[in-house]
Protein backbone atom coordinates (compact mmCIF):
# COMPACT_ATOMS: atom_id res chain seq x y z
CA UNK A 1 0.00 0.00 0.00
CA UNK A 2 2.76 2.30 0.67
CA UNK A 3 4.85 1.87 -2.21
CA UNK A 4 1.84 1.29 -4.85
CA UNK A 5 -1.57 2.96 -3.98
CA UNK A 6 -1.11 5.57 -1.22
CA UNK A 7 1.28 7.67 -3.63
CA UNK A 8 -1.04 7.53 -6.06
CA UNK A 9 -1.99 10.89 -7.25
CA UNK A 10 -5.88 9.81 -7.51
CA UNK A 11 -5.92 7.69 -4.55
CA UNK A 12 -4.18 11.20 -2.65
CA UNK A 13 -6.85 13.55 -4.11
CA UNK A 14 -9.81 10.96 -2.80
CA UNK A 15 -9.04 9.89 0.59
CA UNK A 16 -7.81 13.86 1.48
CA UNK A 17 -11.21 15.19 0.61
CA UNK A 18 -13.26 12.36 1.01
CA UNK A 19 -12.24 11.06 4.47
CA UNK A 20 -10.58 11.19 7.29
CA UNK A 21 -7.60 8.95 7.03
CA UNK A 22 -5.87 6.91 10.62
CA UNK A 23 -2.96 4.83 10.56
CA UNK A 24 -2.85 2.59 13.46
CA UNK A 25 0.16 -0.26 14.22
CA UNK A 26 -2.26 -3.83 13.53
CA UNK A 27 -0.14 -4.58 17.24
CA UNK A 28 -1.48 -1.21 19.01
CA UNK A 29 -4.10 -2.43 21.83
CA UNK A 30 -6.77 -2.04 22.62
CA UNK A 31 -7.77 -1.00 18.87
CA UNK A 32 -6.72 -4.55 17.22
CA UNK A 33 -8.40 -6.23 19.67
CA UNK A 34 -11.78 -4.09 19.68
CA UNK A 35 -11.45 -4.59 15.69
CA UNK A 36 -10.30 -8.19 15.78
CA UNK A 37 -7.37 -7.35 13.46
CA UNK A 38 -5.33 -10.60 12.26
CA UNK A 39 -3.60 -9.66 8.80
CA UNK A 40 -2.33 -6.33 7.15
CA UNK A 41 -3.46 -4.69 5.90
CA UNK A 42 -7.13 -4.53 6.98
CA UNK A 43 -9.14 -1.53 6.08
CA UNK A 44 -12.20 -0.28 7.83
CA UNK A 45 -14.12 2.57 7.00
CA UNK A 46 -16.15 4.00 10.32
CA UNK A 47 -18.84 6.27 10.45
CA UNK A 48 -17.83 9.43 12.54
CA UNK A 49 -19.45 7.77 15.51
CA UNK A 50 -16.99 4.93 15.39
CA UNK A 51 -19.36 2.61 13.98
CA UNK A 52 -17.58 0.07 11.17
CA UNK A 53 -19.77 -0.46 8.12
CA UNK A 54 -17.25 -2.22 5.62
CA UNK A 55 -14.18 -3.78 5.98
CA UNK A 56 -11.27 -4.97 3.63
CA UNK A 57 -8.16 -7.39 4.06
CA UNK A 58 -5.24 -7.14 1.43
CA UNK A 59 -3.70 -5.38 -0.81
CA UNK A 60 -5.49 -3.17 -2.77
CA UNK A 61 -4.32 -1.47 -6.43
CA UNK A 62 -5.32 2.01 -6.36
CA UNK A 63 -7.90 1.60 -8.82
CA UNK A 64 -9.44 -0.74 -6.43
CA UNK A 65 -9.03 1.03 -3.56
CA UNK A 66 -11.06 3.84 -4.45
CA UNK A 67 -14.01 1.87 -5.57
CA UNK A 68 -13.82 -0.28 -2.73
CA UNK A 69 -14.36 3.52 -0.36
CA UNK A 70 -16.98 4.54 -2.48
CA UNK A 71 -18.42 1.18 -1.71
CA UNK A 72 -17.95 1.52 1.79
CA UNK A 73 -20.00 4.60 1.55
CA UNK A 74 -23.17 3.70 -0.16
CA UNK A 75 -23.10 0.65 2.62
CA UNK A 76 -22.97 3.04 5.57
CA UNK A 77 -25.64 5.16 3.99
CA UNK A 78 -27.92 1.87 3.53
CA UNK A 79 -27.33 0.54 7.51
CA UNK A 80 -28.40 4.29 8.50
CA UNK A 81 -31.29 4.04 5.90
CA UNK A 82 -30.39 6.78 3.60
CA UNK A 83 -31.40 5.10 0.57
CA UNK A 84 -31.13 7.92 -1.48
CA UNK A 85 -27.59 8.50 -0.94
CA UNK A 86 -26.39 5.02 -1.03
CA UNK A 87 -28.01 5.39 -4.79
CA UNK A 88 -26.20 7.96 -5.67
CA UNK A 89 -22.81 6.82 -4.70
CA UNK A 90 -23.15 3.34 -6.22
CA UNK A 91 -24.38 5.25 -9.11
CA UNK A 92 -20.77 6.97 -8.97
CA UNK A 93 -19.25 4.00 -8.10
CA UNK A 94 -20.63 2.11 -11.25
CA UNK A 95 -20.26 5.13 -13.32
CA UNK A 96 -16.45 5.71 -12.55
CA UNK A 97 -15.24 2.12 -11.56
CA UNK A 98 -17.81 -0.43 -13.56
CA UNK A 99 -14.49 -2.98 -13.85
CA UNK A 100 -13.57 -2.81 -10.58
CA UNK A 101 -14.11 -5.99 -7.69
CA UNK A 102 -16.76 -3.72 -5.85
CA UNK A 103 -18.67 -3.29 -8.83
CA UNK A 104 -20.84 -6.55 -8.46
CA UNK A 105 -21.86 -5.52 -4.69
CA UNK A 106 -22.61 -2.16 -5.69
CA UNK A 107 -24.87 -3.29 -8.77
CA UNK A 108 -26.42 -5.39 -5.24
CA UNK A 109 -27.06 -3.12 -3.02
CA UNK A 110 -28.27 -0.16 -5.55
CA UNK A 111 -31.22 -2.98 -6.47
CA UNK A 112 -32.20 -3.44 -2.90
CA UNK A 113 -31.51 0.71 -2.12
CA UNK A 114 -33.65 1.37 -4.85
CA UNK A 115 -36.44 -1.13 -3.81
CA UNK A 116 -36.27 0.06 -0.34
CA UNK A 117 -36.71 3.90 -1.12
CA UNK A 118 -39.51 3.16 -4.00
CA UNK A 119 -41.11 -0.59 -2.50
CA UNK A 120 -41.16 -1.22 -6.13
CA UNK A 121 -39.30 -5.08 -6.57
CA UNK A 122 -38.95 -3.98 -10.26
CA UNK A 123 -35.14 -2.48 -9.47
CA UNK A 124 -34.43 -5.93 -7.30
CA UNK A 125 -35.17 -7.70 -10.35
CA UNK A 126 -33.00 -4.95 -13.16
CA UNK A 127 -30.27 -5.58 -10.61
CA UNK A 128 -30.35 -9.34 -10.97
CA UNK A 129 -30.26 -8.77 -14.41
CA UNK A 130 -27.43 -6.57 -14.69
CA UNK A 131 -25.35 -8.76 -12.84
CA UNK A 132 -26.26 -11.44 -14.69
CA UNK A 133 -25.11 -9.91 -17.93
CA UNK A 134 -22.02 -7.79 -17.01
CA UNK A 135 -20.80 -10.14 -13.88
CA UNK A 136 -21.92 -13.50 -14.57
CA UNK A 137 -18.66 -15.05 -12.94
CA UNK A 138 -19.78 -12.78 -9.49
CA UNK A 139 -21.19 -14.86 -5.97
CA UNK A 140 -23.45 -11.24 -6.56
CA UNK A 141 -25.54 -13.20 -9.39
CA UNK A 142 -26.29 -16.17 -6.96
CA UNK A 143 -27.24 -14.04 -4.34
CA UNK A 144 -29.64 -12.23 -6.51
CA UNK A 145 -30.82 -15.30 -7.91
CA UNK A 146 -34.12 -15.56 -6.34
CA UNK A 147 -35.30 -11.87 -7.75
CA UNK A 148 -34.84 -13.09 -11.17
CA UNK A 149 -38.53 -14.72 -10.39
CA UNK A 150 -40.11 -11.53 -9.45
CA UNK B 1 0.98 12.64 0.44
CA UNK B 2 -1.48 11.76 2.40
CA UNK B 3 -1.33 13.13 6.13
CA UNK B 4 -2.27 10.41 8.69
CA UNK B 5 -4.19 10.46 11.74
CA UNK B 6 -3.06 8.41 14.14
CA UNK B 7 -5.40 8.51 16.73
CA UNK B 8 -9.18 7.45 16.80
CA UNK B 9 -10.44 9.72 19.43
CA UNK B 10 -8.79 12.67 16.87
CA UNK B 11 -9.85 11.07 13.68
CA UNK B 12 -13.65 10.59 15.42
CA UNK B 13 -14.06 14.49 16.48
CA UNK B 14 -12.28 15.40 12.88
CA UNK B 15 -14.70 13.00 11.10
CA UNK B 16 -17.90 14.40 13.21
CA UNK B 17 -16.44 17.80 12.20
CA UNK B 18 -16.09 17.42 8.89
CA UNK B 19 -18.94 15.24 8.16
CA UNK B 20 -16.69 12.32 6.56
CA UNK B 21 -15.98 8.55 7.19
CA UNK B 22 -12.87 7.72 8.79
CA UNK B 23 -10.74 5.34 6.83
CA UNK B 24 -8.69 3.19 9.33
CA UNK B 25 -5.75 1.32 8.28
CA UNK B 26 -4.33 -1.47 10.47
CA UNK B 27 -0.89 -1.82 8.98
CA UNK B 28 2.33 -4.07 9.78
CA UNK B 29 4.65 -2.32 12.14
CA UNK B 30 7.53 -4.28 11.04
Amino acid sequence: MDAVTYPNAKVVDFVTSKVVPLRVPADAQPLSSDFKVTWTPTLILLDYYGKEHHRTVGFLPPDELIPSLILGMGKADFDTGQFNDAIVHLDELLANYAKSAAAPEAVYLRGVSRFKSSHDAKPLKEAYEKLAADYPGSEWVKRAQPYSLL
Amino acid sequence: MITWETELSKALVRGQAEKRMILLDFFNPG
